[in-house]
């Protein structure tokens, strides 16, 4: 008989720690199987889900051992709202990990995150510090509250800051940031960026990259419905030798990263 | 008790998964023991490959979601070649699930050569896609015209050496004609429902949602639709019903049951639970044992007149009761 190795788990809610800019760590209890920066999790309540698919987010942190584990989680719609609403005890569902992780072979990549673009990098920075190593974070936000979990990232990272506004480090957006240390020469071509966030710095991100001639990852957010592999909902378009001629991908099984090159617009 | 036939196709209980919400149940197999499931129901193959259409492919809707994925399939020489001997690992030699591949074509030609190659390849029953919205070729041919739904199927039954199920399109003025259509095609059982044609559009940016303008609607929102023309088709047609619709409860299935199905396909409620299949099958177990019943006896039970004769209105009552007027 084939085992079942992964289940969809009922995971009570250990607290909701508020990040500012009406992002959250939506904290719960354990066991939190090790995962990779870059994996996902799709979770929905396990009572009141006020709609029908669950809803796919990085994980953003782990206690060592598992026992804990937390998601950025920022109320922006009816999933996100519901998961906010959520009491400490009750339940939230977690299927994962799923996915592929940004690559493992990679020394010291340089993290651009926007917003609760955030997510997955907290993990890879701990993965340094315990290292004794910093990695190196472009964090980039609209203003200082949009910076949701800086306060997390900061003791772990050698931290980057930027805003649209100018109300916290950096003025500018985190591209103009992300050029500026290319400029010093804090960061230098065939370096390899990491990139998480909204679709239009991503692909500003990529673009840059592309000219400055640095490798670029992106861990790309689609609407998904089932997140491990059989609904073909999430796809991207796509080139190069990985996909074997096929245009497309499905961004939970082959993704959700994916280098800039490989993607079709 | 579980135990359910689709004509000459045996399966220990009527939990099936529904084409192109499962894959080929190799993903599924990581969540759940498949065996406990009737049979699996593959995604639908082609015979060349289909990239699939633009994304965005899906749009979640009040209850329900949209789908157009296009039929992206790589065609059936990869899927004999790549994904058949994962779907006949899991089917364990008989112990796991009953294989039923979906087969989609854009001629009759091309569904006969799709039966032909399956048939030879040991499948345990074929379903063949009539009704793909999201397809032109498919939607203008096949599930909207009982004539070419017949020939189609009296094609397809020429060669196939296993059973032969037809899923019909929601998406026409009458489903009980293409229902008979089929069956007097030969098909060994029909499939009750696809998706409803639909679609969501942003109104901020002026533009449909879905890459391809149109795509399905699926989910709990089409339930009652699926269980009215289950109901409707198990009037028409003496061949076995396979119901599909917004299942995602083991009451679910047994309203299928009632209304006439013999088994049930459970899709778009498999992405927000990954085992529901099992766990369905085994609340529905529960349920049966409680009110001392087998799917065999209920199945079609809707259809007869009601056993407990209604109470007659009291004289009192009789009076009270105002006239009602035509």
């Amino acid at each position: 008989m084939l085992s079942a190795p992964m289940q969809t788990r009922v995971h009570a809610l250990r607290r909701l720690r508020e990040l500012g800019g009406g992002s959250f760590a939506v904290e719960v209890d354990g066991p939190i199987p090790a995962t990779l920066p870059g994996q996902f999790y799709m979770l929905r309540t396990e009572k009141r889900w006020p709609v029908l698919l669950p809803r796919p987010f990085s994980l953003y942190d782990r206690a060592a051992d598992g026992s804990w584990g937390s998601f950025l989680v920022k109320g922006v719609g009816e999933g996100t709202r519901a998961i906010l609403d959520l009491a400490p005890g009750e339940g939230l569902v977690l299927n994962g990990p799923l996915g592929q992780p940004f690559p493992r072979d990679i020394d010291n990549p340089i993290c651009v995150a926007g917003g609760v673009g955030l997510a997955p990098f907290l993990l890879l920075a701990r993965e340094y510090k315990a290292q004794g190593r910093n990695l190196r974070l472009l964090f980039g936000g609209r203003n200082r509250a949009a910076l949701s979990g800086l306060e997390d990232v900061e003791p772990v990272a050698r931290v980057f800051a930027s805003t649209d506004d100018g109300s916290h480090g950096f003025h500018g957006m985190v591209t103009a940031l992300l050029d500026d240390l290319i400029a010093r020469g804090e960061v230098k071509a065939g370096e390899v960026v990491f990139c998480c966030g909204p679709d239009p710095m991503m692909h500003a991100v990529a673009a840059l990259c592309e000219k400055r001639g640095l490798r670029c990852f992106l861990s790309l957010e689609t609407y998904m419905a089932c997140g491990y592999g059989v609904c073909n909902g999430c796809t991207v378009k796509v080139q190069g030798p990985r996909f074997k001629g096929w245009p497309y991908s499905r961004t939970c099984m082959e993704g959700p990263v994916y280098e800039a090159c490989e993607l079709v617009h | 008790m579980l135990k359910t036939s689709l004509g000459t196709l045996l399966l220990d209980n009527p939990i099936l998964s529904a084409s192109g919400t499962f894959g080929s149940g190799w993903e599924g197999r990581m969540f759940s023991d498949l065996a406990q499931v009737g049979a699996l129901v593959s995604k639908t193959v082609t015979v060349h490959p289909r990239p699939g259409n633009p994304p965005p492919r899906i749009w979640e809707t009040a209850s329900g979601m949209l789908n157009s994925i296009g039929l992206e399939n790589k065609g059936a020489d990869y899927f004999l070649a790549e994904s058949l001997p994962k779907m006949q690992q899991l089917a364990n030699g008989g112990r796991g699930p009953r294989i039923i591949i979906n087969i989609g074509g854009e001629s009759i030609d091309e569904f006969v050569q799709l039966a032909e190659r399956f048939s030879a390849a040991g499948v345990d029953a074929l379903e063949v896609n009539l009704s793909c919205p999201n397809v032109q070729e498919g939607r203008l041919l096949f599930s909207t015209e009982p004539r070419l739904t017949e020939q189609a199927l009296r094609a397809v039954k020429r060669v196939a050496t296993v059973p032969v199920f037809a899923k019909l399109s929601p998406n026409v003025t009458d489903i009980t004609e293409i229902a008979r259509a089929a069956e007097q095609g030969g098909a060994d059982g029909i499939t009750a429902i696809n998706t409803l044609i639909g679609m969501a559009i942003d109104w901020r940016k002026q533009r449909p949602i879905l890459g391809r303008g149109i795509g399905g609607l699926s989910g709990p929102a089409i339930k009652p639709v699926a269980l009215r023309m289950v109901y409707e088709c198990a009037r028409t047609v003496k061949i076995p019903i396979l119901g599909v619709g917004g299942v995602r409860s083991a009451t679910d299935v047994l309203d299928f049951v009632c209304a006439g199905a013999s088994a049930v396909q459970i899709g778009t409620a498999q992405f927000t639970d990954p085992a529901l299949m099992v766990r369905l099958k085994d609340e529905l177990r529960t349920l049966l044992t409680e009110a001392r019943m087998t799917i065999a006896e209920l199945r079609g039970s809707a259809h007869r007149p009601a056993a407990i004769p209604t109470a007659k209105p009291t004289a009192a009552c009789a009076v009270a009761t105002p006239e009602v007027k035509g």
